[in-house]
């Protein structure tokens, strides 16, 4: 007997069939009790992955890999597997989960995606870091992306990713994943073009990497606490001057282009947004997590004869 | 440019060393310069370039061929390095950005503020210079008038800005220190001795 970890994807609206970060929230929490029985994750609700989504599920089988040895995947139809294909899922997972899809057929059809900027990636020390934003700014260049386009995207990634090989050490490191979609994904569906990137690790939390910083025990009593002073500049936990400007910077960036930065930690989530900053508690996350978006603006409006 | 045959050597400001440090053209990443990793190994090549230019020198890092340059990087391999400058670590040797106005310089900005550091910054070596970074309110002044004169006395800096000699050697030091000038001990006659100081770009 299987036990069975159920997925909350959203029937309606413009999130509807999204696997996002919090559609796995009821499976971290099942995850938790699991005690080395055979464990299937069902995204047969699924109709489309975000990176998101992708970063999460990635974490999420990662934590139930380490605590059983039966792990599977129950998937639908053919987009969501062919996806999932695509962004590398099961050359990283595939021989240490089930699935119910046949891998084989998929690899065979396997095609390129243009949104594609980065697929799934697992990584384990800054060392690889720079191998990973040359690969991504040769794509973003080939793509036609403008300069300030690719360094907003390229240096959220490589500020993320830092963050996550230092503070993040796991048995699995870290993941991340990058995808430019034709349309606004988050928030309600409109047009325009969005680059979103994911990241996430398995290291104990930002909440615990503040604390080892005495100056921030009155900052850090909460999770959500410390996700918002993690996000100010210069807060770090080593109080190192000139440490902790990387996560505020890149998140002003996000801000700025009319997209956010979403940061999970344990017990809660805070997103930046460019006049606002939501907090919110949530299932327990057993890592950090990153989530950005970048809108990606029209050439004109960049243009130096722009009018204020 | 001032001969060195005038009557007494110790007057004539003695031309000072340059070298030029091409960031994008080393072995470190090209024209992306990402992770603290990457912003030591520059930050060593730097020091390099720097110990090996004679005291009083000034080492240009030229990061114009750079495209991408994040946080980490920019205050591992600047902010820590003009740190270093600051506390002395290299004598009396100088460091100038050569730099455009441009969004990369946010990230290098934006290390010196949280260090509560400047460093000058040229569009090219020759070119009028800049501040980036945070120069205190009451030391501008005191920084544009060396600047403008290109070298000067502390007496005659004091005269210029109003100030007592004490006041003006404090701030000229404060400077110094910062590393945005270059300050020399002069024998002024008779048998006094007293501070001038130079533009280093």
């Amino acid at each position: 007997m299987k036990t069975q970890l159920e997925l909350n994807v959203s029937g309606r609206g413009a999130m509807s069939g999204v696997l996002t970060m919090g559609s796995l929230d009821p499976a971290f929490s099942a995850a938790t009790g699991i005690r080395g029985e055979p464990v299937v994750v069902d995204l047969r609700t699924v109709e489309f992955v975000e990176p998101a989504g992708l970063c999460g599920l990635a974490a999420l089988l990662e934590f139930l890999c380490g605590r059983c040895e039966d792990v599977s995947l129950t998937l639908p139809g053919r987009d969501v597997p062919a996806y999932l294909e695509r962004m590398n899922f099961f050359r990283i997972f595939g021989d240490r989960i089930g699935t119910n899809a046949d891998v084989e057929s998929l690899e065979e059809r396997r095609r390129h995606n243009p949104g594609t900027l980065q697929e799934l990636i697992n990584f384990h020390t800054e060392e690889e870091i720079p191998g990973i934003i040359r690969r991504i700014s040769e794509i973003l260049e080939n793509q036609g992306y403008r300069l300030r386009e690719r360094v907003a995207i390229c240096s959220t990634l490589s500020e993320v990713c830092a963050n996550a090989a230092e503070h993040g050490i796991s048995s699995f490191g870290a993941y991340a994943a990058v995808q430019a979609y034709h349309h606004i994904v988050s928030g309600s569906r409109r047009r325009g073009e969005e680059v979103l990137i994911a990241i996430a690790d398995g290291g104990v939390g930002v909440r615990e990497t503040l604390s080892r910083n005495p100056k921030y025990a009155e900052e850090t009593a909460t999770d959500n606490e410390a996700l918002r002073h993690a996000l100010e500049m210069g807060v770090s936990g080593t109080g190192e001057l000139g440490r902790g400007g990387g996560l505020a910077l890149v998140a002003g960036i996000a801000a700025r282009s009319g997209g956010s930065l979403s940061l999970r930690s344990g017990a809660g989530r805070v997103t930046v947004y460019e006049s606002r900053k939501n907090s919110r508690n949530v299932p327990q996350f057993p890592g950090t997590f990153v989530r950005v978006s970048l809108p990606r603006t029209p050439a004109e409006k960049d243009t130096k004869t722009d009018a204020p | 440019m001032i001969s060195l045959t005038t009557v007494r050597m110790e007057l004539a400001p003695e031309e000072r060393a340059q070298a030029t440090f091409e960031v994008a053209g080393g072995d470190f990443g090209g024209k992306l310069m990402v992770t603290r990793r990457t912003g030591r190994a520059v930050r060593a090549a730097l020091e390099e370039a720097l110990t090996d230019l004679p005291k009083g020198g000034t080492l240009y890092v030229d990061t114009r061929g750079v495209e991408l340059m994040d946080y980490s990087f920019a205050d591992e391999a600047l902010g820590i390095l003009a740190s270093r400058v600051a506390s002395g670590e290299y004598g009396e040797r100088h460091l100038v950005l050569v730099e455009e106005d441009r969004d990369l310089l946010e990230n290098v900005e934006a290390s010196l503020m949280q260090r509560s550091l400047a460093m000058i910054r040229v569009d090219e070596v020759g070119a009028e210079p800049g501040i980036v970074g945070k120069v205190p309110e009451h030391l501008a002044d005191t920084l544009q008038a060396i600047y403008d004169a290109g070298s000067i006395t502390n007496t005659a800096l004091a005269a210029k800005l109003g100030l007592n000699n004490t006041a003006c050697n404090n701030r000229a030091t404060r400077l110094a220190k910062l590393g945005l000038i270059h300050r020399k001990t002069e024998t002024a006659a008779p048998g006094g001795r007293q501070y001038a100081y130079e533009r280093i770009a």
